[in-house]
């Protein structure tokens, strides 16, 4: 059997030989031919470029229009949400900002909502609000368990990946990189429908080994839990290619001279590995932490934020009060302290992990 | 302190479908304190036998020994070997002390103060003292050769390993370093052993120096040796800067009949005889230009050098070079005879490229001698 498969391979290679040496013969045949075509067309160009008279600062009109869409989509956004947060949001605006009657041109700029000045109550409102809190707690707690948990997966599952010992690397890389690509709620909805208490899979199991059902939805402790074990399992493996295209960049030549002075394994992750990996352990730490931070599909399809707010995160608060009660003004005061929260975050971790 | 012994050393890679044979059944003895230079063409082995004596690679067959100790299976770390990388491969997050100290930090008992002194002393000695507190990327390409060479002296190894250690440096400091890493090796008294490909490095640094090609050891002796008396031809062309002038020549007797009406009279044709076809070989520096002789060559480039003038000549379609003295400059393009003696002819099996006939030690290189007055 084993000649006759050898024999198959044989052919086979052959046959892609074959195949390979025909398509790349087409490729060279087609391309000479086109040849004169591609070199009329290059000349035309050149001599419509030498043609052309060059504008002063075209530069500019190439980068204009990002700044157009940016200034448009997102400066204004941040700055208006900036000051409505001073405001209370009363409705839709009326009557116009800003008008020009140009004859047959009439140009306005209608108000966007009739608005309250209110100065920093919204920040006084949220600082006394309990839910606020509540969120503020749920976050960070989700966020200080998941980061590192998810992190340190990652980096585990990277350095198997990078070993050379280990063989179908492509298979195992993308298998654990895949959840990335999973659709949100479809993915919410598995997990909601794993973790359900009577009839999910993970009960199913716990109760097969013996062990009672755990409230995986209806408790405050094991909500959370479940909500990080979701994030968890769907961005491990994006972290994961991220290190593991840092672990590639390390030149094998410092693993070497470490070996040569006299490094165990401990010692050449502890001196080669992670000093190399610091500015790539760093980028996933601050997008993770900003990622989770900003938590919101998930606790919105598997839990809704319950029981009784134990995972609802600042993301979904505010959504709440800016979709659900038009509270826009609050809504914006409560955006406000959310990003400087994060920034604050960010900043502190590049400060601390930073520095050459 | 010790020799090193290589014993019938064998490596192959296996790449799954195919076995690579990187060296073959390579023995060589190397003395105590001695600075062997393993030279040859890029994939010749000369890198992985480097490799296997460090421990970076596992040995296919045969053995490795330091003194009187069998280091083959022994991990790199426990064999009391230094290596210097082309590349230097300093730590980059360390500065150019930490880099020095942590071969000693990891495998010594030597206390914080005493690193630091070695590691001072050594810097002192190769003149880096002021960068001690400076990051690699901070350091020109000589200084961080510098830093290499002193991570590996301040570990006080029974052997020095060089991988190519000057290829990245510009000529002059790469002549600049020569030198003083033979001052150095000579100091120390380690035993080295240094790769390059580069034959002239080879000539200029080794006590001995080993060809080899194509996984094999061709032949280990002094670079005089080596250079006058190589075992074929591979040897002859691969040592010698510019190379040696080769051509095929039929044996007729005494007669050797080369391309291009190529004609030379061997007085003694014993060392051709039974053989049909032969290599020739003749140095450059061995090359005269006459005034009158049987065989010629067109002039086609002259090169002034200064102190020699190199001649590139075509034989039929083959090309020669000749060293000769500043004075001898034939116009290019003419057609000049040329000579050389018999003692400084090579010959070479037409077949096997096996040596037939070497350069007798009499035959004086010097290029004074060529010129015709």
């Amino acid at each position: 059997m084993a000649t006759s498969d050898e024999t198959d391979d044989r052919i086979g290679q052959a046959y892609r030989r074959r195949v390979r040496t025909t398509v790349r013969t087409a490729a060279r045949k087609f391309r000479r031919a086109a040849r004169p075509l591609w070199d009329r067309f290059r000349f035309a160009r050149q001599d419509l470029t030498a043609a052309t008279p060059t504008l002063p600062r075209v530069a500019y009109i190439f980068i204009a229009p990002f700044f157009l869409l940016f200034s448009v989509f997102l400066a204004f956004p941040v700055f208006y949400t900036l000051y409505l947060s001073f405001f209370e949001y009363q409705g839709v605006g009326q009557g116009s900002l800003f008008w020009v009657d140009l004859g047959p041109v009439y140009l306005e700029i209608p108000k966007i909502a009739r608005l309250d000045f209110v100065g920093l109550g919204n920040y006084a409102r949220l600082l006394g609000n309990d839910l606020f809190w509540q969120s503020m707690f749920n976050t960070s707690y989700i966020l200080v368990i998941q980061v590192p948990l998810m992190i340190g997966l990652a980096l585990a599952l990277a350095l198997a990946l990078n070993a050379s010992f280990l063989r179908l690397k492509g298979v195992f890389r993308t298998a654990i990189a895949l959840p990335v690509s999973a659709n949100l709620v479809a993915y919410s909805t598995v997990f909601l429908l794993l973790f359900n208490e009577q009839l999910g899979f993970l009960n199913y199991v716990l109760a097969g080994v013996g062990l009672g059902p755990v409230p995986w939805l209806t408790d405050g402790f094991w909500a959370r839990n479940t909500i990080i074990a979701a994030v968890t399992w769907r961005w491990t493996g994006y972290n994961m290619i991220i290190l593991l295209a840092g672990l590639q960049t390390i030149p094998q030549q410092l693993y070497e001279a470490a070996e040569i002075d006299g490094a165990n394994r401990w010692e050449k992750f502890r001196y080669v590995t992670l000093p190399q990996l610091k500015p790539v352990f760093l980028f996933v730490v601050v997008l993770s932490t900003i990622g989770t931070f900003k938590l919101f599909a998930e606790p919105y399809v598997i839990t809704g934020g319950g029981p009784t707010n134990s995972t609802i995160t600042i993301v979904q608060y505010i959504y709440r009060q800016a979709f659900v009660n038009f509270n826009l003004g609050y809504a914006s005061a409560l955006t406000v302290v959310f990003v400087a929260v994060v920034s604050a975050f960010s900043v502190a971790q590049i400060k601390i992990g930073g520095e050459d | 302190m010790s020799g090193i012994n290589i014993s019938e050393l064998d490596k192959v890679y296996d790449s799954g479908t195919e076995n690579v044979v990187a060296v073959e059944d390579l023995s060589v003895e190397i003395h105590h304190g001695e600075f062997l230079v393993l030279v040859g063409p890029s994939g010749c082995g000369k890198s992985t036998t480097l490799r296997c004596l460090a421990g970076l690679e596992d040995v296919t067959d045969g053995s490795i020994r330091f003194g009187d100790d069998d280091v083959t299976d022994r991990r790199a770390s426990e064999r009391d070997v230094a290596m210097v990388f082309q590349n230097y491969a300093l730590y980059p997050h360390m500065t150019v002390r930490g880099n020095i100290g942590f071969g000693l930090k990891l495998s010594t008992k030597l206390t914080g103060d005493e690193i630091e002194r070695k590691v001072e002393s050594v810097a002192e000695m190769l003149g880096i003292s002021e960068l001690l507190d400076e990051k690699p990327k901070a350091l020109s390409g000589g200084q961080q050769q510098r830093v290499a060479l002193g991570r590996a002296i301040v570990r006080e190894p029974s052997v020095f390993l060089m991988d190519e250690p000057l290829s990245n440096l510009d000529a002059k400091l790469r002549s600049d370093m020569r030198t003083e890493l033979q001052e150095l090796q000579a100091d120390l008294d380690v035993t080295t052993v240094y790769v390059t490909h580069d034959q002239t490095e080879a000539m200029a640094m080794g006590d001995r120096i080993a060809v080899m090609d194509g996984g094999v050891l061709q032949q280990v002796g002094a670079p005089e040796d080596v250079y006058r008396s190589p075992v074929n031809q591979f040897v002859a062309d691969f040592i010698g800067s510019p190379s040696i002038n080769l051509f095929a020549a039929d044996v007729d007797g005494a007669t050797l009949r080369g391309p291009g009406g190529f004609t030379y009279e061997l007085a003694d044709p014993e060392p051709v005889a039974g053989h049909d076809r032969v290599s020739v070989g003749v140095r450059p520096e061995d090359i005269t230009v006459v005034d009158a002789g049987q065989n010629t060559a067109d002039v086609t480039v002259v090169e002034p050098m200064g102190n020699e003038n190199f001649l590139y000549m075509e034989m039929a379609g083959h090309e020669l070079t000749a060293r000769v003295a500043p004075a001898v400059r034939p116009t290019e393009g003419t057609h000049v005879p040329f000579d050389f003696d018999e003692a400084a002819l090579y010959l070479f099996d037409g077949e096997t490229g096996d040596a037939l006939k070497t350069k007798t030690d009499t035959v004086d290189s010097a290029v004074v001698g060529t010129t015709e007055d």
